[in-house]
């Protein structure tokens, strides 16, 4: 089986084919390994690899991989469609070409700008606050509002697009 | 005075389960309070009692006074702990409390204004002879800025009625000043519900150093050794110890006799903290005094062996320290690390979510102050600590060995930590070596560790999801099970009417 990963903003692909219960040829980046795996409950899984075991401890939560090795925490993200930049979760959300998203869950303090509007490349449009602490979405570009989701008062999730820059033409 | 015999605990998470574990060792019943954001939180179901006190949002609920009173009322409490945050410092609150005929474990209402008004806080440690940072105070925007020209840039705005850094800006050129008191100002409002904000001069790569007291009300005050500060982020600290490796004998008794002569000078009652800068020479100045249990309290508690909740209580009872200065001895080193939801990658941005898989470390010398268990919700709502992991050694390298251990062995998945970001901290030389100051984390540290955390994941991570999908083996959703009912570790915890299916 063929699988991807997204690892902040790089896309990482691992094929698995089964060899014998518990042994995979496992290919990763290129390279094809020989590996076995028993798997120990509970998300755990003792990896044995040709450079010895390593205890890794998995936990699912929607397309998310919460992975752990040498005591160290990974956020991968499984690909499932074959659909190009599939929308992230919450703070790892790429930016669309002219979309500006919540960083992060909270509520929207302060509607800036309207729909119409120009804006210089800085200017704060979009404030939210979260666990007492205020985030200012700022314009990344000079350029004009093409709409204004965000509404005062109103609680977001983490990635939630808020204001829609014009694209800019002809630079 | 009467006895104590039930406590309502006004706050939530790993503090309202830390002063829990105190009451019920003191034979007090404890009284939990919840917002409904908070059905079935860990700080909610670890006690026989339990009240709904309103809506998520803290105003409605946590900052709810009318709420918070009518529940201790309703339960037959006879006092009310504050925790930290939330009305901790608000001074109308314990009066409040007190007008109920309920005993408010802390300050009186009137050390609370004073010493949380930071402007009469700093007049009052002038008067006791203790230096304090120069400031600059203004009733409007235009005024400030016509002082901070007087007092020079980079300045700090802060929050006239705040505390723990919130709503703190550093201003470093006079074009951002506006903007700075703005949102200091709506902050300030939000979070203290006061816009009042005042400015400081900045110091040059100070530490920040802070000295636990407590007082009998009466004006005897002693002093439990201070504690080291300095390892923050956003002005907010995140790895505290004591005793501080920058400070000496002699500066720490100076430092304990400011401390001492300012909670004096206001007969001040309960546990409470001084708050200082000191700069690399050795001077240090008054910055503020913190009325409440501080979120570090815990490396107090285990340097000297005096449980500061118990002390706060039996100050509340008996109005009388149960302790004498000759008895407090300092012995060892203890650091905390705190473990917050957000993402220190990413300008540590708050995160909220499920929590599915926690565990935390269980070492010998390990003390660990626990708000969240497998399963639990971590609501946007609320400040994202998540618990406190402490360790003690006979020095501070035995000390800082054994945290860096238990943060490996700490394990938090389904919401983005600071794990890493502490796991990287606590071994980088200079912290290992003492050699830091309150900038120290910002200037120095956090570019590597961000080149660090945005690197590609090792292979043995990719190759350990694909092995988990390959063999089915992703520990499932927990959550997922405890959103449809109530777990079988639940069971015992008493009433469960707030994990009914559907509820939970």
């Amino acid at each position: 089986m063929r699988l991807a990963f997204r690892d902040r903003d790089r896309v990482r692909e691992v094929e698995v084919a089964p060899l014998a219960p518990g042994r995979f040829r496992v290919v990763l980046d290129g390279a094809p390994v020989e590996i076995g795996v028993e798997d120990l409950g509970g998300g755990r899984l003792r990896i044995h690899t040709p450079q010895g075991a390593v205890l890794a401890e998995v936990t699912a939560a929607g397309s998310a991989r919460f992975v752990r090795v040498h005591g160290m925490d990974f956020v991968l993200e499984r690909e499932v469609s074959a659909r190009p930049r599939a929308r992230g979760r919450g703070t790892h959300a790429k930016r669309g070409s002219g979309g500006l998203e919540a960083p992060m869950p909270g509520v929207v303090t302060r509607v800036l700008v309207q729909a119409g509007e120009a804006v210089r490349q800085g200017q704060p449009l979009v404030a939210i606050e979260a666990m007492k602490m205020e985030h200012v979405l700022r314009a990344p570009r000079d350029g004009k509002v093409r709409a204004v989701a965000a509404r005062k008062g109103e609680m977001v999730a983490g990635g939630t697009a808020l204001v829609e820059l014009e694209e800019t033409e002809g630079s | 005075m009467s006895p104590i015999r039930k406590v309502l605990i006004a706050n939530r998470g790993e503090i309202a389960c830390r002063i829990a574990a105190t009451l019920r060792e003191m034979g007090i019943a404890p009284v939990a309070v919840y917002s409904d954001a908070d059905r079935g939180a860990l700080h909610a179901r670890i006690v026989d009692e339990a009240h709904g006190i309103g809506p998520a949002e803290p105003r409605a609920s946590y900052l709810n006074a009318e709420a918070l009173i009518a529940a201790a009322k309703q339960s037959g409490a006879t006092a009310i702990h504050p925790g930290y945050g939330f009305l901790a410092e608000n001074g109308d609150f314990a009066a409040a409390v007190e007008a109920a005929g309920l005993a408010f474990i802390g300050p009186t209402p009137e050390q609370i204004r004073t010493l949380g008004d930071k402007r009469a806080a700093r007049a009052l440690a002038a008067r006791a002879k203790v230096p304090v940072v120069p400031g600059a105070e203004g009733a409007d925007a235009a005024t400030l800025a016509r002082e901070a020209k007087k007092l020079g840039y980079p300045l700090i705005v802060k929050a006239a009625l705040g505390g723990g850094g919130k709503g703190m800006r550093v201003v470093e050129r006079e074009q951002d000043l506006r903007e700075a008191i703005e949102a200091a100002q709506r902050i300030a409002a939000s979070a203290f519900g006061d816009a009042t904000v005042y400015l400081e001069k900045r110091l040059e790569r100070p530490r920040h150093v802070e000295v636990q007291v407590l007082g009998d009300g009466k004006g005897d005050v002693i002093h439990l050794f201070e504690r080291e500060c300095s390892l923050q982020r956003r002005h907010q600290k995140v790895v505290e110890e004591s005793p501080s490796p920058a400070t000496g004998e002699a500066l720490r008794e100076r430092l304990a006799f400011a401390a001492v002569a300012i909670a004096s000078a206001t007969r001040y009652r309960g546990a409470g903290t001084v708050e200082f800068l000191v700069e690399p020479g050795g001077d240090f100045y008054f910055l503020e005094m913190n009325t409440r249990l501080q979120v570090e309290h815990p490396v107090t508690e285990m340097v000297t062996g005096v449980d500061l909740v118990r002390a706060q209580v039996a100050i509340a009872a008996e109005g009388a320290l149960p302790l004498e200065q000759g008895d407090v001895v300092r012995r060892g080193h203890a650091i905390e690390a705190r473990v917050y939801a957000e993402d220190a990658a990413a300008n540590f941005l708050p995160q909220a979510g499920r929590a599915l898989e926690v565990r935390w470390p269980r070492a010998p010398f390990v003390r660990v102050d626990r708000g969240i268990e497998s399963g639990d919700e971590v609501p946007v709502h609320y400040d994202p600590i998540l618990g406190k992991v402490v360790a003690f050694g006979t020095d501070r390298a035995a000390a800082l060995v054994r945290l860096a251990a238990a943060l490996d062995e700490t394990l938090i998945h389904g919401v983005t930590t600071n794990l890493p970001f502490l796991r990287a901290l606590v071994r980088a030389r200079e912290v290992e070596r003492g050699a830091f100051d309150v900038e120290w984390i910002e200037r120095e540290f956090l570019a590597g560790f961000a080149a660090l955390a945005t690197a590609p994941a090792p292979e043995i991570a990719l190759l350990a999801a694909a092995l988990a999908e390959a063999v089915g083996a992703a520990a499932p959703a927990r959550g997922a099970g405890a959103a449809a009912g109530p777990r079988p570790d639940d069971a015992f915890r008493g009433a469960g009417r707030w994990r009914l299916p559907g509820l939970g």
